[in-house]
């Protein structure tokens, strides 16, 4: 019964989602009602979960011989899932301002909420195979978010988002195979489950699977050169934009690295080869990549892909520095990335609801209209530049130490891209904040639409995500022991 | 329960004899008989399954009681069993998918001889399951040409013609080829039954003595069958066949008689060979190679094309291109990872074909990709069943084609030197395969832009709602070809150990 | 924890937040006024202005203070330390502080948005402070970005379009330059037992071993990051078209003390982390002190070539600046001290000369050299101020840029670095000459413009004691500090002292 908690936590969104669906609600805000709920309620169940963490796994399911559908909850998931848990209810909230008035409304949450159970999945699940089962599914699932206006351009963007994602999947499938094959089991197991009798001096292919596989699951990071789909994604509404394809989907992909890097191939086996360096080769290419890609982007959403892009890449950057320290870093990151990312595209977001205005040169002043929602928005550039203070720095530390007590020269160069990529973050952040505030002297005020700060629903949201990016900026120290706890649990 | 062991024979008799008693009833009766012996030979075969199952072991059925080599051998293992109760669900679901079309498409007087070619086909593949003897093999393997080609031809318009012909000239050639290698077997070995073949031959080996015919004799069985299975690069006829035929013929061609001629190549492999002797044989590095080739091609040509049926059809060369790469690798694993193929292609391509005329069904007819925008509101279930037949050719998890690639995976893992090509293979087909399929799923969900008759030029197709009672033959067919994919998919393991312990029978 | 170090960051800090959030309460509410009078604004920024200068000046003087606020990133807490750096920093930014600060009263109504201003001001005096007394790497780097990002609205203060694309441009390089420095921190955490300033350095030889070659490139970019605030070259392009943007007060503030931060990084990592015994000798040294001549050579053509009398200045600062950046990098005792004295004298004289620029701006809205033309006579107060201030620059004795030249130059002159120890006084004295070329024709053309100029121009200008106060004090520091130099000099001894160094002239 214990174990039986987490198959919950998985199922109710799926179910909420299935209700949503058929049930009738009498009017919106019944259906708003019921949605949230329902979510807080799988919220605090799976707070429940990781307090009380049930110690054994649950076969939900057998596909054939011993690959089967399993839970099991381990630091590293309860980091993720605890993440998400935070997150969901919040966006949610989000979401049902700025999803007034649209068409298929009912459509949209039901697969919003769905994602939450797969994602949840992710972060549950046991073995290679059970993450690969919920890696696909979120590629299918959201895919309906995606294509949600149905213009032609959202249609093209989500053809090219499926391309993707289930061609990364398919590469990711060799790496699945080839761990089910050659490991001694396909469970995760801290410390790798290679069975070197067998591969014997297969050493080689055995990187070059890594590599493969690495690239593939780095396919929903969106690394260079797999990176296309992310800015096009930004088609999708906010709400799935900020949630998913800056947070949900994309961390995934570096929660799935993790998990093959250091519970699969082990980075005992990896460390010092040139598996690593090539992919810490790809990834250092994509931070530099990402940020100039963010800074020749005019439009305002593509731009913060961009910048998902190569902070995607900094935790993997901290993945394949394959120490417990670059560990630490890249889960400091994919936790305190996932606050300041879905802040400043709910900023970008709520500026676009309300003025329909979607490139930066159109936000000039904006700044006076919208106070609010532009110091929050300032807040989190200035946390995504790493200012210190802010939560972005901290992460950004714990890498740069990883990176130089990694005594690498490839990693050293890893450190300056991450410096270099942190001025052009400062350069493509920075310009909408000065804009927006400081439109010039003669500018005309009366030209801009007659619109406000937009309400509660929206600002609770991003006034909390603020107050964390400054809480764990300034009070780090207790979230990373506890990193630093799970890293030592994940290397052991 | 020892009569079980005439259901074999009794099931090839009936199906044989209901083709030319059919030629004197109508349409409409001959419709009644023919899902009438489909379904008693379905009940038949399953009571054959049981009654292996039970006994755990294969019987040989000597008809008449002549032994060989006068009289003629039926041998039935779980595998055989299997494949007929398999190949008779898939039929019926087929027939039940097309009635609609077949109406439609193929002329009121001529409606009876479809369905004596229906028969004969049955009868021909259940011959080619259950054979003991290769040349009783070769026979049905040429009333199966003829009967395919039946199929085909019997919608009259030019371009089914040419296919049929086109069809006929290939499959002859197959046929030829096959003929040529049994007779070089014969010559070497002296037999024809199968299991004498495979003493003669292990013999032969062992001394070394006429390696080189022997190895000829299989390269050009092996040929011979691909031909017939469209095996790329031979697989010019197929997507003018499976393109332009009526439904219920593109989906039975598709799914069951390119897949008995694959088990006869599974049967002469195993069971006349020795599978020993086949994977030291340099054949199955040529059926390797043109197998990825066909993976890789057949998905290209499928992104290329735009009639709905056609790409489907493409497909199929590359699924085909999957199972002949399994015989490639050449081991036990492998070839079961084929043979699952087998089953779980079947289910998906039929699925495919017949969900495709369901969504052309409410898009005015047409077959093009371009005018199928927004059909999956249109006929609902024929959308879902699109999709979970994408999503299963795809290899997703939860559905058949998932499965079968995790095998095939397996088992080139087991490989030293086509490890990586096989993986990599299988990375880029499944990339090209959602290239096309998926594309077509986000097109068939796509709504019609209010605009689109000004934009476009081409005439307008005449688009409006299907409710599933419309076709009701057709909606079941579809939700059952729906449940079989995820019976497939999710309940495979005691299917493979099934298809283990049919090929363990086959030594 | 101690309490007046805590307050007197806090006090200016806390006061420039309230009036942010003044000023950004009429922009929630959203409605367009008519740019109020606010005349309660100035007695109450002096009042806090002047209590926050006298409880940091006693916070300083009063004992070694230290204080521990709370851990911001793998147990490196934010930390202050009152040392002897702190203190002579700390004093000047104080000083100069004070003086724009009463000056911008009157100064600010010419530009408008002065809650805005006095905000940011207050704000960053608060930052400033912080820097000053920071008392390890991480928290110097953090008052670091924060002073960037404050004084930045100081630079587009006016709105203009030139204005923010300035700001933009300082912003940017600032922040090149802080990412620079923030390697080197990476670098130094990894190599150094702590990132705590001890005099003479933390370094682990131990675990540098091996390595030196990767710890030198560290410690190189890092100079290069810090030398970005104190516009050294190759990044110094951004000084001068931010200081001539911003409104004057905040000119003067800006390079009168914004760059010295830049100053105060490198002093604290070259001397307080590394240990100037680690590069002594390399190819860091040599290159630093390469850049830095170059930079002083091309500050002053660059001025000498300049039209805009603020870029002028704005220019000079570039070389200036670096003259204090060569006297560092030469790493003896005796240009050290140089280094110390300069950065206080360069900073008096040349907030002085931006705050002079300042009133012929309010005056006469001049900002070219030409215009600058008779003005001995309609303000002669301020022309003499310019005139002092000119001299101290150039360094002529008995003003207080002589004395600091000479221990610069002599400082090299005693360094065993080889062409360098010769050729660096030749280009300070080159500069020098330069120096005099860019600043007196303006002295020259204002006491005495020809004969047609005098009709043309002609009756006194008045200007606000609010605004000649701070010009006579500062002219007066110039000359008196020159007259006087052990004041500077004992102290600047004692600095050098805590790495025992033994200065005697």
């Amino acid at each position: 019964m214990n174990e039986m908690r987490m198959l919950f936590v998985v199922l109710i969104p799926f179910i909420t989602g299935i209700l949503i669906s058929v049930m009738k609600f009498r009017s919106r805000k019944n259906m708003l009602l019921f949605t949230e709920v329902m979510a807080i309620l799988n919220s605090i169940l799976v707070f429940l979960l990781l307090l009380y963490r049930p110690e054994g796994a649950l076969t939900v399911f057998r596909f054939t011989g011993n690959l089967s559908i399993r839970l099991q909850l381990d630091g590293m998931g309860a980091l993720f899932a605890g993440m998400s848990a935070i997150l969901w209810p919040f966006a949610l909230l989000y979401a049902f301002e700025y999803m007034k008035g649209e068409k298929g409304e009912k459509t949209f949450f039901m697969f919003y909420v769905i994602t939450y159970g797969v994602t949840l999945g992710i972060a549950l699940s046991e073995n290679i195979l059970t993450m690969y089962f919920f890696f696909e599914m979120l590629s299918l699932i959201t895919l309906p978010l995606v294509m949600f206006t149905r213009t032609r351009e959202a249609i093209l963007a989500s053809r090219t988002y499926l391309y993707y994602m289930l061609g990364g999947a398919a590469f990711a499938f060799v790496g699945v195979i080839f761990i089910l094959t050659y490991g001694c089991t396909s469970s995760f197991v801290p410390g790798g489950v290679m069975n070197l009798v067998k591969i014997g001096d297969k050493t080689n292919m055995m990187y070059l699977i890594y590599i493969i596989s690495f690239c593939g699951f780095a396919v929903k990071t969106a690394m260079w050169p797999f990176s296309a789909w992310l800015p096009k994604a930004g088609v999708a509404p906010t709400p799935v934009t900020a949630l998913l394809h800056a947070v949900a989907v994309v961390n995934t992909g570096a929660f799935a690295v993790m998990r093959i890097t250091y519970f699969s191939f082990g980075i005992r086996l990896l460390r010092g080869t040139w598996a690593q360096y090539t992919v810490m080769g790809l990834v250092i290419v994509t931070i530099v990549y990402g940020c100039s890609r963010a800074l020749k982007e005019t439009h305002i959403k593509r731009r913060l892909a961009w910048s998902t892009v190569s902070n995607l890449s900094y935790i993997l950057f901290g993945v394949v520095l394959m120490t417990p320290l670059g560990l630490v870093g890249a889960m400091a990151h994919m936790l305190f990335h996932s606050f300041m990312k879905i802040c400043s595209f709910f900023c970008a977001g709520a500026v676009m609801h309300k003025t329909g205005k979607s490139y930066i040169h159109e936000l000039d002043g904006m700044g006076r209209k919208m106070p609010r929602v532009f110091v929050i928005f300032t807040v989190s550039a200035l946390a995504l530049m790493g200012v210190p203070g802010l939560c972005g720095f901290v992460s950004k530390w714990y890498l740069a130490k990883a990176a130089m007590e990694s005594e690498d020269t490839v990693a050293w160069i890893g450190v300056a891209a991450l410096l270099i990529s942190a001025l052009l973050t400062a350069i493509y952040m920075l310009t909408i904040v000065v804009r927006a505030f400081f439109p010039g002297k003669d500018f005309d005020y009366d030209r801009l639409p007659d619109v406000k700060d937009p309400g509660w629903r929206m600002l609770v949201p991003l006034v909390f995500f603020v107050v964390m990016m400054i809480v764990f900026g300034l009070c780090s120290g207790q979230v990373m022991e506890l990193l630093q706890e799970i890293a030592a649990m994940s290397v052991s | 329960m020892d009569f079980v062991r005439n259901f074999p024979f009794m099931s090839i008799i009936l199906s044989l004899f209901s083709g030319p008693l059919t030629s004197i009833l109508n349409g409409k009766w001959a419709k009644r008989l023919n899902t009438l012996v489909i379904g008693t030979v379905g009940i038949m075969s399953s009571f054959v399954l049981a009654y292996t199952l039970k006994t755990k072991q294969a019987f040989v059925y000597i008809m008449g009681h002549f032994p060989a080599p006068w009289g003629n051998e039926i041998r039935v293992g779980i595998l055989e069993a299997f494949m007929a109760v398999f190949f008779c669900i898939i039929m019926m679901l087929c027939m039940m998918g097309g009635i609609a079309e077949r109406e439609a498409e193929i002329e009121e007087s001529k409606q009876n001889l479809y369905y004596i070619m229906v028969n004969l086909l049955l009868c021909s593949l259940l011959a080619l399951i259950y054979t003991n003897d290769l040349f009783t093999a070769y026979v049905f393997v040429e009333i199966n040409t003829i009967s395919a080609c039946g199929l085909i031809m019997i919608r009259q318009n030019g371009r089914n013609i040419e296919a049929a012909t086109r069809y006929m000239i290939m499959s002859l050639l197959g046929s030829g080829l096959l003929l040529l290698g049994i007779c070089f077997l014969y010559d070497l070995t002296g037999q024809l039954l199968m299991s004498n073949i495979k003493e003669a031959v292990q013999l032969l080996a062992a001394s070394g003595q006429y390696h080189v015919p022997l190895i000829l004799a299989l390269g050009l069985m092996s040929v011979g069958l691909a031909i017939k299975s469209a095996l790329y690069p031979f697989h010019a006829w197929l997507p003018d066949a499976y393109g332009y035929s009526t439904l219920s013929s593109a989906a039975i061609l598709s799914s069951l008689v390119s897949k008995g001629y694959i088990f006869l190549l599974v049967k002469i492999f195993y069971r006349v060979i020795g599978f020993s002797v086949v994977c030291e044989s340099r054949v199955i590095n040529i059926l390797f190679v043109f197998g990825i080739l066909g993976m890789l091609m057949g998905s290209v040509s499928a992104i290329k094309e735009k009639d709905i049926r056609r790409m489907i059809a493409f497909s199929s060369v590359a699924q085909i291109g999957y199972i002949y790469m399994g015989f490639g690798l050449g081991t036990e694993v492998a070839v079961r990872a084929s043979v699952y193929h087998i089953l779980s292609h079947a289910a998906t391509k039929a699925l495919l074909f017949v969900a495709a005329s369901g969504l052309s069904d409410s898009s005015g007819g047409s077959r093009h990709y371009r005018d199928f925008t927004g059909a999956g509101y249109r006929n609902k279930l024929a959308g879902v069943a699109f999709t979970v037949g994408s999503l299963s050719m795809v290899g997703i998890p939860m559905f058949s084609g998932f499965i079968s690639k995790l095998l095939f995976a397996q088992a080139a893992m087991g490989h030293d030197r086509k490890m990586l090509p096989t993986l990599i293979a299988l990375a880029i087909s499944t990339v090209l395969n959602a290239v096309y399929f998926m594309k077509t799923v986000i097109r068939i969900y796509t709504p019609v832009p209010e605009s689109a008759a000004i934009v476009s030029q081409r005439p307008t197709v005449e688009c409006r709602r299907v409710n599933w009672k419309e076709q009701p033959a057709k909606s079941v067919s579809l939700v059952f070809f729906i449940l079989l994919n995820l019976l497939l998919g999710l309940n495979s393991e005691p299917l493979l150990h099934l298809i283990e312990a049919g090929l363990g029978m086959f030594e | 924890m101690d309490i007046l170090l805590l307050v007197s960051l806090l006090l200016p800090a806390t006061a420039g937040i309230c009036l942010l959030l003044g000023s950004f309460s009429e922009h929630l509410r959203a409605v367009k006024q008519e740019p109020r009078k606010l005349p309660w604004l100035p007695p109450v920024v002096a009042v806090v202005l002047t209590v926050s200068v006298a409880l940091v000046l006693s916070a300083a003087w009063t004992g070694r203070r230290s204080m521990t606020l709370f851990t911001l990133v793998d147990g490196l807490p934010v930390y202050f330390k009152v040392d002897e750096i702190s203190r002579w920093f700390v004093t000047i930014v104080s000083v100069i502080w004070l003086a724009a600060g009463f000056y911008s009263f009157v100064y600010l109504k010419h530009e408008g948005e002065e809650k805005r201003y006095f905000g940011f001001y207050l704000l960053l005096y608060g930052v400033l402070v912080g820097l000053d007394f920071s008392g390890n790497l991480v928290t110097m780097y953090l008052f670091y970005e924060l002073m960037t990002l404050v004084s930045m609205p100081l630079v587009l203060h006016n709105g203009s379009r030139e204005a923010i694309m300035a700001a933009l441009k300082y912003l940017f390089y600032s922040m090149c330059g802080a990412y620079g420095g923030l390697f080197g921190i990476y670098v130094l955490y990894r190599y150094c037992d702590s990132l705590t300033f001890t005099a003479g350095g933390s370094l682990n030889m131990t675990s540098v071993s091996g390595h030196e070659g990767f710890v030198l490139v560290g410690i190189f970019v890092m100079i290069l990051g810090f030398g970005v605030k104190a516009g050294m070259l190759p990044l110094h392009a951004w000084l001068p078209s931010a200081h001539p943007v911003a409104p004057s007060p905040a000119s003067a503030v800006l390079s009168g003390v914004i760059v010295k931060s830049g100053v105060l990084a490198l002093i604290r990592g070259v001397f307080y982390v590394v240990g100037a015994d680690f590069i002594r000798g390399t190819w860091v040294q040599y290159t630093w002190m390469i850049l830095a001549l170059l930079t002083v050579f091309m500050g002053s053509m660059l001025a000498f070539r300049e039209q805009g009398f603020k870029k002028r200045l704005a220019y000079s600062t570039v070389s200036q600046v670096s003259y204090i950046l060569f006297g560092l990098s030469l790493l003896t005792p005796m240009a050290y001290v140089g280094a110390l004295l300069h950065t206080a004298i360069h900073a008096v004289v040349k907030c002085g000369l931006f705050l002079v620029a300042g009133v012929f701006l309010y005056c006469f809205e001049y900002t070219k050299v030409d215009e600058l033309k008779g003005l001995g006579k309609r303000m002669p107060a301020v022309m003499w101020c310019y005139t002092l201030f000119s001299l101290a620059l150039i360094g002529i004795p008995p003003t207080a840029g002589f004395i600091s030249k000479w221990y610069l130059a002599e400082g090299a002159l005693k360094s065993d670095t080889g062409v360098i120890s010769w050729l660096g006084p030749i280009v300070l004295l080159l500069s020098a000459l330069l120096t005099a070329g860019y600043l007196l024709p303006i002295v020259m053309k204002g006491f005495f413009p020809g004969e047609e100029e005098d009709e043309k121009h002609s009756g006194k200008v008045r200007i606000s004691w609010f605004m000649l106060i701070p010009l006579i004090v500062l002219a007066a520091l110039a000359v008196l500090l020159g007259v006087f130099p052990q004041i500077l000099t004992g102290y600047a001894v004692e600095a050098a002292g805590v790495f025992g160094w033994e200065v005697g002239l």
